[in-house]
């Protein structure tokens, strides 16, 4: 088993590199980051579990949102993006739960992971560059119940309506999808900084660690 | 060292299966049927009286009017172990050896009814099975469905994966 | 205070593009990254112990399924001791045949094709796939989409699109679900336009299969792969899954091919730090090793990626050579927006037309972009006059045809109708008499009227559990009167018997004729050699309905 041991030394070694790594980096950003209208808190109550509930959604957040990232690709803040979803949720009257999946920066299989969680089986995946999907249980991690692959073109009033579609499937309803947005030419003006946005996301990511639990909070943050 | 070993084990497993199977293996990979791509190929318009479906329909009595006629079913358009071998063939002779080699795996594969062929793919993506669930799929490809091919495929995805970490349970 | 001329320069379209700089560390760069490994074999009882400076006990899946599955061990050893410059220099002299490269290339590791192709220029990048192409002729491949996944809408657009030339039709969805229904208006309208099209339904890989089985697509290509393990596992398969996947399509007689392309792992955020060309080469050997006919690359979903930093496009061609190098069929991408630029997205696209490809564009849009469910291509249907324009200015084959507007509503109509028809058979959510009409004069979804999307779902979802397959759409549309478009839909079918079509860069014409690298292989060998208009198809080029004719000063 050589092999295997020297793969898991490797494993723990680069964690706890990045693990390390991480603290300077959380504490330089936040220096330069100016800050949001509505500051964002996201505070971490210990290991996710799976809802014994069928009156929730659980959205599962990436690796650096709220940590390296503030604002989506386009500018808006995360906080107002993650709000948006979960009154969209309480909207219809059902609970949203706020989990960070910390072994993948790949929106689909966080959104699967959160759909796991989930005690309605329905879950939401949100990266920091604001692509967004709706996902359940039973489907294969890359397929979806909806997919928001274009982040550039969403608006607050899309990730609303993306935490109420959420809602109705885990009612077992099912809603006319949130209508597909396209821009033919966000790629061009956005795919390249997606990249560079993406590659900050996944030096956050930690294979192995299980998703946490988080109590999430807006305050007025620092006025600018 | 261990891949060596593996290896080894893989080999010997392969050898001692191909030694009890000999003869439905050679099925599979012997035929030759003197073909000439040049010659040949196209099969449906060059040498239409070679080809049948895997139900045993020749291609030249599946027509528009007997599909009309309701005398064709769903399953006459299955193509059958003989026609994608003698593809294999033909592929071969263009100096395509991988190309040929998945029709050959292909020709085993139209033995495996659709749902299971989907199952199978599907547990074959990471972290869906453990070694154990991979190496009896092997043991049913190869005994069930008469695919050695593709069984010893999945035997060397299953030391594979354990190699690489690519297992259930492993993520 | 700003100067009058930056100002201007600031709101030309090229400004609105998207460019970064080189960020190798994270693989941000074209070619030639620090971290990519020298070209090195080592061989020993007939297999691969040693491969670009890594030893087999080290290997990734990917370095193990390209040692042991992509590469040619007895060729190996001459092919990797050759000069690098020297297989290059091979690939534009027009005294060396293709086979002749094919056979070096077949024998080469990852880092050794990029070493060779990176020394080639754009125009003997050029020149080389002019050479390298599988089949003789060129071919184009499109995408029929819409918004809103109006299949009235697409059956209309699918007919036109075969009328105008296309050799192969790719449609995708908004909401999965939609997925039968659009496969199969994209079935019976490119079988209305021009018996032989083939047609695929890009979805999830598994969701992808089972609607093949079931006869509504042709072939199937979004079968996608990457240059890292991690990045390959994020997209839930190994080279293992997508070999075996490759056998299941070929085992229900279905043609395919994989795709990749240059950024993807950069933009997955696990390129290892490994150039863009570099990983994309190990993608294109995945697909050699794993014995599909073909591969789709040149970057496609990924173009904002390398069409932001230095030599990114140049690269992206090179990526289609290497996979004509590899003896594949490549359907050579230009078919995502990547610039705001008329004069860029042309620049990138010329680099593909001139030399010509399998299928040119993967796909060329037949839609407006605003109706393109892949997020837009470089050339949609409101630049296709300009395409005509280029192929006569140019005398080029770049696949399509100019038609009259009777024609194409006449064949929009009749596609419309033939699906409504169907509909009307198979019992699901009727065609109005004003959506067929809407379709046959609608350039995109903006002009159809809404349908009941609930209703359309369920009935898609229904259509699958019933079992319906391609033949029932054969019956329905016999007994509607659509006799010829039974017919074709029927001959589409019967080609999964034959298994011809499986064969390397195979397409159909009109009569259900074989285009294959078997039977029509490039020849290539400088002026005179490989690929010529012949008199006809110049004729048919030449003749765009705007030029004037002497008569018509007569009138």
């Amino acid at each position: 088993m050589i092999n295997t041991e020297m793969i898991v030394e490797e494993v723990v070694k680069e964690v706890l590199k990045r693990l390390a790594g991480e603290k300077e980096t959380v504490a330089k950003d936040h220096k330069d980051m100016k800050p949001a209208g509505r500051e964002l808190i996201l505070e971490e109550i210990g290991e996710a579990k799976a809802g014994t509930t069928g009156e929730e959604v659980v959205i599962g957040i990436s690796p650096a949102f709220g940590i390296k990232f503030k604002e989506n690709i386009t500018g808006i803040p995360l906080a107002d993006i993650l709000r948006e979803i979960m009154a969209g949720i309480a909207e219809e009257g059902l609970n949203a739960r706020v989990i960070r999946v910390r072994h993948t920066a790949d929106v689909a299989f966080i959104g699967h992971t959160a759909a796991k969680l989930s005690g309605s089986g329905v879950g939401i995946g949100l990266q920091s560059r604001g692509t967004a999907v709706i996902h359940h249980k039973d489907l294969q991690p890359l397929n979806n119940l909806e997919l928001f692959p274009q982040c550039p073109v969403l608006t607050l009033d899309t990730y609303r309506a993306i935490g109420k579609n959420a809602a109705l499937y885990a009612k077992g309803e099912s809603p006319t999808p949130v209508p597909v947005m396209n821009d033919q030419m966000a790629r061009p003006k956005y795919q390249a900084k997606a990249a560079v946005m993406h590659n900050f996301e996944t030096q956050y990511v930690k294979p192995g660690m299980k998703p946490v639990e988080l109590k999430v909070s807006f305050s007025k943050g620092g006025a600018s | 060292m261990i891949d060596e070993k593996a290896l080894e084990e893989i080999v010997r497993q392969v050898l001692e299966e191909l030694g009890s199977k000999k003869q439905e293996a050679k099925v599979e990979t012997k035929k030759d049927e003197g073909l000439d791509p040049a010659r040949d190929f196209p099969l449906s318009k060059k040498r239409p009286e070679l080809l049948k479906s895997a139900t045993g329909k020749k291609f030249t009595e599946i027509t528009f009017e007997e599909a009309l006629k309701g005398n064709i079913s769903a399953e006459d358009f299955r193509i059958s172990p003989e026609t994608l071998l003698m593809q294999a063939e033909i592929a071969e002779k263009v100096g395509r050896k991988q190309f040929a080699n998945n029709l050959r795996r292909a020709a085993e594969l139209t033995r495996v009814p659709d749902e299971r062929i989907l199952e199978i793919y599907n547990a074959l993506r990471p972290y869906r099975s453990t070694k154990e669930e991979l190496l009896a799929i092997a043991d049913e490809l190869q005994h069930k469905y008469n695919a050695p091919m593709c069984a010893a495929f999945i035997r060397e995805a299953a030391e594979v994966y354990e190699r690489r970490r690519r297992l259930k349970g492993m993520e | 205070m700003r100067s009058k001329r930056f100002q201007v320069l600031a709101e030309r379209p090229v400004n609105k593009d998207g460019f970064v700089a080189e960020w190798p560390e994270v693989g941000l760069i074209a070619v030639d990254s620090p971290n990519d490994p020298k070209p090195s074999i080592k061989i020993e009882n007939g297999k691969i112990v040693e491969m670009d400076g890594k030893k087999r006990e080290d290997f990734d899946m990917i370095d193990q399924f390209i040692a042991d599955y992509a590469i040619d061990v007895e060729m190996a050893e001459k092919a990797m001791k050759m000069d690098s410059l020297e297989i290059a220099r091979m690939l534009v002299d027009i005294n060396v045949p293709r086979e002749e490269v094919v056979k070096i290339a077949s024998g080469l590791t990852p880092a050794k094709l990029v070493e060779v192709v990176k020394m080639l220029n754009v125009v003997e990048i050029m020149m080389a796939i002019q050479k390298m192409r599988a089949r003789k002729r060129p071919g184009n491949q499109c995408h029929v989409t819409n918004l809103r996944d109006n299949p009235v809408l697409l059956a209309a657009d699918a007919a036109e699109a075969a009328l105008r030339g296309f050799d192969e039709e790719e449609t995708t969805v908004g909401i999965t679900r939609y997925a039968p229904f659009n496969a199969l208006a994209l079935l019976i309208g490119s079988q209305t336009g021009r018996g032989g099209v083939l047609t695929q339904c890009a979805l999830e890989e598994s969701f992808e299969l089972s609607i093949g089985m079931r006869g509504f697509t042709s072939y199937a290509e979004t079968i996608s792969v990457y240059g890292t393990e991690q990045v390959f596992v994020d997209g839930d398969d190994t080279p293992w899954s997508k070999a075996f996947l490759a056998s299941a399509y070929a085992s229900r007689g279905l043609k395919m091919r994989f795709t990749s392309g240059t950024g993807s792992e950069v933009q997955m955020g696990y390129a290892e730090g490994k150039s863009m060309l570099y990983l994309e080469t190990r993608c294109a050997m995945i697909a050699k090793g794993a014995g599909v006919q073909g591969l789709q690359n040149g970057s496609i979903s990924c173009i904002g990626v390398p069409g932001a930093v230095p030599s990114g496009i140049r690269i992206v061609a090179a990526e289609n050579l290497i996979t004509t190098m590899l003896d594949l069929e490549v359907a050579s991408g230009s078919d995502q927006t990547f610039s705001h630029s008329d004069i860029r997205r042309t620049a990138r696209t010329l680099l593909l037309m001139l030399p010509g490809t399998d299928l040119i564009f993967s796909g060329y849009s037949a839609v407006p972009n605003y109706d393109n469910m892949f997020a837009g291509s470089n050339f949609d249907i409101e630049d296709v006059d300009d395409y005509l324009a280029l192929q006569r200015d140019l005398m080029v084959d770049g696949g399509l045809r100019p038609v009259t507007e009777e024609e194409v509503i006449a064949v929009r109509n009749k596609a419309a109708r033939a699906l409504q028809a169907v509909f009307k058979k198979l019992g699901l959510p009727p065609i109005t008499d004003e959506e067929v009409e809407a379709a046959t004069y609608a350039h995109g979804s903006k002009d159809m009227p809404l349908r009941d999307v609930n209703e359309d779902l369920k009935a898609a979802t229904e259509l699958m559990n019933r079992g319906v397959h391609g033949l029932d759409i054969v019956k329905a549309l016999a007994e509607s009167g659509f006799t010829d478009v039974a017919e074709n839909i029927f001959n589409m079918l019967k080609q999964r018997v034959a298994g011809d079509y499986l064969h390397t860069s195979a397409v159909l014409d009109k009569d259900f004729n074989i285009d294959s690298a078997v039977n029509n292989p490039n020849d290539y060998m400088g002026p005179g050699t490989g690929y010529r208009l012949s008199a006809e198809r110049w004729e048919e080029i030449k003749n765009i309905p705007q030029a004037l004719k002497p008569e018509d000063f007569d009138k």
